[in-house]
């Protein structure tokens, strides 16, 4: 079994930036994402996720190096100062890297 | 003395005592708190049954009587943004676009209230036409769209995609899911007819004040959270969203006069001028002006004209046509 180095990007911002985020992944080339409901607190208050619109989505993508670096700078650029949003990436290692 | 009657009335009722007792919780810091399943449960239900109910009405009435008052509502959705903004900008000196989010807010309309309104008539019996529910879903679209026109322009940012972010809007305020259901549901409703009434009336009719006053509990505990925000607002929005539904809804109840609807069906148009959007405003705004500030947006509809108007707002729209018809 061989595995190869990919980057987890993960965001968490609130529901309403969804569409804008979705769309970014594709536009810099990421296969896929896995996306779901969260709660939590953080600089721009608690998020109570007591419905659908008021509520924090975590976005989850493994793309390339070279791909998560895109990403993190255009999220930083145009989306952190519109959006409470956080964004991280961390090394993960996958099989079948084409799907990525 | 009446008007102090009138109010009576409806903070007695089940709903809004419910709608209380979710503001109290969210206050005391209770853990009760709905699963959001049930919550979007409740809205399905209520909008379906809502709409299902003005479609059969406007079979009955045919377009014909409906036409007039509909359109009448859909122009002050759209014109109301065009006078709250320069109030919003220029009295309280919000910046423009702000000013134009909070305007759209307030031209769309709150579907909650104009059912707890149609709920309130029904309890004290003054008869209303069934079929303003159409008005209720005419009149959520327009005024986002002129407010999210009005941000644009005020911005100036129009060159960077901002014709997609208006398709987007225009997505969001036109087939967002509750309007797509009450839509939807007025349309089953009209072909359906009363024979098809007959058949849902117990589910979507007998249990209804029940869900409504479940969900008004899920509404006060979600209102309450906000309450604390009132504090970033500051006086200007605390007034704003108080005196513009007084004065959008003594509007409403008039234009219902002028074109032709009984004192209920002009009351409810009163309420709907009046009422504020916190659902599906927030949501296409935040997509297409996200520069806006929500908390003062969400604030001032969820936590500020929305209470107002399910305790006081609405038995004074109620008086205010009561003189307008006496």
């Amino acid at each position: 079994m061989t595995t190869h180095a990919m980057k987890l990007v993960t965001i968490v911002c609130e529901a309403y930036a969804k569409a804008a985020v979705t769309k970014l992944l594709r536009d810099v080339g990421a296969h896929g994402y896995t996306l779901f409901a969260v709660e939590g607190d953080g600089s721009r208050g608690r998020r109570e996720a007591d419905i659908p619109e008021f509520t924090n989505i975590q976005v989850e993508v493994i793309v390339p190096p070279e791909v998560a670096q895109i990403l993190l700078t255009r999220l930083e650029k145009e989306f952190f100062s519109r959006y409470g949003m956080i964004a991280f990436e961390s090394d993960v290692r996958v099989l079948r890297p084409n799907k990525f | 003395m009446e008007i102090l009657d009138a109010i009576r009335a409806n903070l007695l009722s089940p709903a809004v005592l419910f709608f209380a007792l979710g503001l109290m919780a969210a206050l005391t810091k209770s853990d009760l708190k709905f699963p959001e399943p049930l919550y979007i449960g409740l809205t399905i239900y209520l909008l379906i049954a809502i709409g299902f109910k003005g479609g059969v009405a406007i079979a009955e009435a045919g377009i014909a009587k409906v036409w007039l008052p509909a359109l009448a509502a859909m122009m002050l959705g759209a014109l109301i943004p065009l006078w709250t903004f320069p109030v919003l900008r220029y009295g309280g000196k919000l910046s423009a676009v702000d000013a134009a989010a909070i305007a759209a807010h307030y031209g769309s309309v709150s579907a909650v209230t104009f059912i707890a309104a149609t709920n309130y008539l029904k309890a004290i019996d003054v008869p209303f036409e069934s079929y303003a529910t159409a008005f209720l879903a005419v009149m959520e679209s327009p005024a986002i769209l002129v407010g999210v026109v009005l941000g644009k322009l005020a911005t100036k940012k129009a060159g960077e995609a901002s014709g997609a972010s208006l398709k987007q809007a225009m997505h969001e305020a036109i087939f967002g899911r509750s309007i797509f259901l009450l839509v939807g549901a007025l349309v089953v409703g009209a072909l359906c007819g009363e024979a098809g009434m007959k058949k849902v009336e117990p589910f979507f009719v007998t249990p209804f004040q029940g869900v409504l006053a479940l969900f008004l509990l899920e509404m006060g505990i979600v209102a309450g959270r906000r309450l604390e925000d009132l504090k970033k607002v500051g006086p200007f929005l605390l007034g704003f969203g108080i005196v513009v539904p007084l004065v959008n809804g003594a509007l409403g109840v008039y234009l219902g006069k002028l074109t032709g609807l009984e004192l209920g069906g002009a009351t409810l148009l009163g309420v709907l001028s009046a009422s504020a959007s916190y659902i599906a405003a927030p949501a296409a705004i935040r997509m297409s002006l996200p520069d806006a500030n929500p908390t003062l947006y969400l604030t001032s509809s969820l936590a500020i004209t929305f209470p107002f108007n399910i305790t006081l707002g609405i038995p004074i729209y109620l008086e205010i046509a009561r003189k307008l018809y006496s």
